[in-house]
């Protein structure tokens, strides 16, 4: 039987994201901002990509930016890295659900690694156009201002995204596209925060597998049998926890800094 | 694998998009837009958009709703950026500059702590033919609202030639003092406002007066 813990948990935490976002809508004043930067509660809070393009702009960052990229960039260190894409992201909630309708197997997933290209162009293409390029394209951001400000001028991007991954590739922007992804990535890679894998309890069915979003990620543990899952691209979502149906997989925190085993 | 070909072509398809994203981004930047009503602090166009996160806090800290945030398009790398309308609701100078306090990346430069010294534009009688008191009526809304009346509007009043005997009352705008909060622009009582909020203009050199 399957569980439903982690992925009713992190639904949930998903739907406290957009409700704070749009709890702006109704004038809550605990809340300000998108993702890219807010306060919440008083707190600062940014978005590392942002402050990095500022930086690559020659722009002086303020004591809010570097507080709250601080703030942002350590939480996500200890918890797990993209698991702001999994548990935060509206974007990624949207796409999640996309992953529901029927026939998606048939659809290719592209490479992960596309990313670090789309984070390399964003940040080359920064100083030369003067922009901090991420946030004028930004569907994370256009989506928080949709949200948050009822401001559905940068609703296109979505769909765009919607679009692409109905039709051409699952999860496209997230997996392949989205250059905050990558920099998550990077600090998941870094994380404590692991999936551990008990290989005595694996009966190699492979259910995590088909109900990861991210199914390579897995492959070193049931193929090689790693004790935990080590690549920056798992997201911490806990669906293959939920999935395994002999208690394989479990949430843990790892003291130690992960030698340097990259896999692609 | 079967896959490879399909890959290299949504390769393809990937870098091109982004291309000519890139391309529109910078296309539209150089191409000098029409004038858009920024924030207090915002200052020059270019450095602004530099500097702006497109977060939306200057918008939602804003107490009378005037900043909006879906006036803007891809071009130019404007999108989400905030934008005052001044028709439907301008910047009524606030003095503590919540939407200067709000920005966290300084894109509303903080240095700016009297909301009076804010230069978003200047106000300018596009239409003179339309403009009220220019035809010798005494309407002088403009002035009577402008928040620095006496410095930013003046009214000058000289004869009248068309009737030869009346006066006409003009409004006179001293562009070193106008912040260009449209104010004025936004109480224009004619449907299509005689004066609107445009491009900053520089302070002259040689001033005849202080």
């Amino acid at each position: 039987m399957k569980a439903r813990g982690w992925s009713r948990a992190r639904r949930c935490v998903q739907l406290s994201v957009v409700a704070l976002l749009a709890s702006q809508l109704a004038g809550g004043g605990f809340f300000r901002g998108t993702l890219s930067a807010s306060t919440l509660l008083g707190i600062p809070l940014a978005d590392p990509l942002a402050a990095l393009q500022l930086m690559l702009l020659g722009v002086s960052p303020t004591a809010h930016l570097l507080l709250g990229v601080a703030l942002v960039s350590g939480f996500y260190l200890l918890l797990g890295g993209k698991s702001f894409c999994g548990w935060v992201c509206p974007v990624h909630l949207l796409t999640d659900l996309l992953e529901r309708f029927p026939g998606r197997e048939s659809l290719p997933r592209l490479p992960l690694k596309w990313k670090l290209g789309s984070l390399g162009l964003c940040l080359a293409l920064t100083p030369v156009l003067g922009l901090p390029v991420f946030e004028a394209l930004s569907p994370i951001g256009a989506l928080g201002r949709a949200i948050g400000a009822g401001a559905l001028s940068g609703a296109g991007l979505v769909l765009l995204i919607l679009v692409a991954e109905l039709f051409f590739a699952r999860r496209l922007w997230c997996r392949s596209l989205c250059p905050l992804g990558a920099i998550y990535s990077g600090l998941g890679r870094l994380s404590p925060l692991r999936v551990a894998f008990e290989e005595k309890r694996c009966t190699g069915c492979r259910r995590c597998q088909k109900n990861c979003l991210v199914p390579e990620v897995l492959e070193p543990c049931i193929g090689d049998k790693k004790s935990r899952v080590r690549s920056g691209e798992c997201s911490r979502c806990g669906s293959c926890i939920d999935a395994c149906p002999t208690r394989a997989l479990q949430m843990s925190i790892h003291k130690t800094v992960e030698k340097k085993e990259v896999i692609s | 694998m079967s896959e490879k070909p399909r890959h290299s072509r949504l390769a393809g398809a990937g870098v091109a998009l982004l291309g000519a994203a890139a391309a529109f981004l910078s296309l539209g930047g150089r191409s000098g837009n029409a004038f858009l009503l920024r924030p207090p602090g915002a200052g020059e166009p270019q450095r602004f958009l530099s500097r702006c996160l497109r977060c939306g806090a200057c918008a939602k800290a804003c107490p009378y709703g005037s900043i909006r945030m879906d006036e803007t398009g891809l071009a130019g790398g404007e999108l989400g950026t905030p934008v005052i309308l001044p028709r439907q609701k301008p910047c009524y100078l606030c003095a503590d500059l919540p939407c200067v306090k709000a920005c966290p990346s300084g894109a509303l430069d903080a240095q700016l702590r009297d909301a009076k010294k804010a230069r978003m534009g200047t106000a300018v009688i596009l239409e003179r033919e339309e403009c009220l008191s220019l035809k010798g009526l005494r309407c002088e809304v403009c002035y009577r609202n402008c928040p620095l009346i006496e410095k930013a509007v003046t009214v000058e009043n000289y004869l009248n030639a068309r009737t030869g005997r009346h006066a006409v009352y003009e409004p006179v705008i001293h562009k070193e003092h106008c912040t260009g909060c449209g104010i004025c622009e936004h109480s224009c009582i004619l449907d299509r406002p005689a004066i609107r909020v445009g491009e900053l203009q520089p302070e002259s050199e040689n001033l005849y007066e202080g």
